[in-house]
């Protein structure tokens, strides 16, 4: 009788502990679009921060859902339909791009030249443009 | 005469300066895959920047670590925070030189086969390698494409030993950019 308690305990803790694992497993991306920014910041102010001490810009930056404002350049869509706007950074070298997010639907893919707008994104450092994946275009 | 000379050195400048041009982009494609029976990590990367120049051959390629995307969030934070380790080691390059460059003709139309010879550094290790892959040119843009492996242990990066059957031996890497003129 007692080994019988046992196996059901034993049983539970396996399906439980497999339930963990595969919800582990199956964790969605962070969901950007309902996210509150952890910082608020203008495009050119980014782009010159990062040119000033990528270091520090780093470290304030990366990993960080960071909300970036800006005036659109351009807006590209590659052969996947994966969409890019660059936004201008008051430089004739970068851009702040921004990857719009492949695991979040858009109300819109979009975008104009000369246009504002606010994206929630995923900093992830200086490659001539500072780069920004994940974003998802702010509500107003 | 002295006119004669004068437009004979513009002829030799203009006639130099053909392809004396560097090409760029910074939206080149780096994937990645790791193929196991146990399971498949893929990831990729659209931001990397690529620039070639025509002339002499020399090549550059970066990639920030932090924008590889995962399927699965779960892989991307281990790619990120135990593996790769990108706080630390924030972007991947190579640096090298197309070693065949007077196989590749890239003011006419067709498609080459490019071999390049450099230091790659990932996770902050510097490597020696040598690639083959295409350079494709059409219509003035030019479009470079290699296949190669990278093997995680020659860049010091340590899998831990619970998950050594989830992850290959052997990562394959496709790098694609399609290069324009930059425009100086």
């Amino acid at each position: 009788m007692k080994s019988k308690r046992l196996l059901y305990i034993l049983l539970a803790v396996v399906v439980i502990g497999g339930a963990v694992g595969y919800t582990l497993w199956n964790k969605p991306h962070q969901d950007i679009g309902a996210a509150k920014a952890d910082i608020a910041i203008d495009a050119v102010a980014l782009y010159n921060e990062y040119n000033t001490d990528e270091n520090a810009a780093n470290a304030k930056y990366l990993d960080k859902v960071v909300a970036i404002t800006g005036k659109v350049k351009e807006a590209a869509k590659d052969g996947d339909g994966a969409v890019k706007v660059s936004l201008e950074a008051g430089s004739d070298m970068g851009v702040v791009a921004c990857e719009l997010s492949p695991f979040a639907s858009h109300a819109r893919t979009d975008f104009q030249a000369g246009e504002q707008v606010t994206f929630k994104g995923k900093c992830t450092g200086l490659n001539l443009d500072v780069i920004f994946v994940e974003c998802v275009e702010a509500k107003k | 005469m002295q006119k004669f000379i004068f437009v004979f050195a513009a002829l030799f400048l203009l006639g130099n300066s053909g392809y004396a041009q560097k090409l760029f982009t910074r939206d080149a494609k780096i994937k990645f895959s790791s193929d196991t029976p146990m399971e498949k990590i893929e990831g990729l990367n659209k931001s990397g920047t690529c620039v070639l120049d025509a002339a002499t051959g020399k090549m550059e390629w970066k990639v920030l670590i932090k924008g590889f995307l995962f399927e699965k969030a779960l892989m991307q934070e281990h790619f990120n925070e135990n593996y790769l380790e990108s706080s630390t080691f924030p972007n991947a390059q190579f640096k090298g030189q197309i070693t065949n460059l007077s196989e590749i003709n890239f003011s006419q139309d067709g498609k080459y086969t490019a071999k390049a010879g450099g230091k790659l550094t990932i996770h902050g290790v510097e490597r020696d390698v040598n690639v083959e892959g295409t350079v494709k040119v059409s219509k003035g843009s030019v479009e470079v494409l290699s296949n190669f492996v990278v093997k995680p242990e020659d860049y010091k990066i340590t899998i831990p030993s619970l998950v050594k059957d989830n992850i290959a031996k052997e990562i394959k890497v496709v790098v694609s950019a399609v290069l324009q003129p930059l425009k100086s």
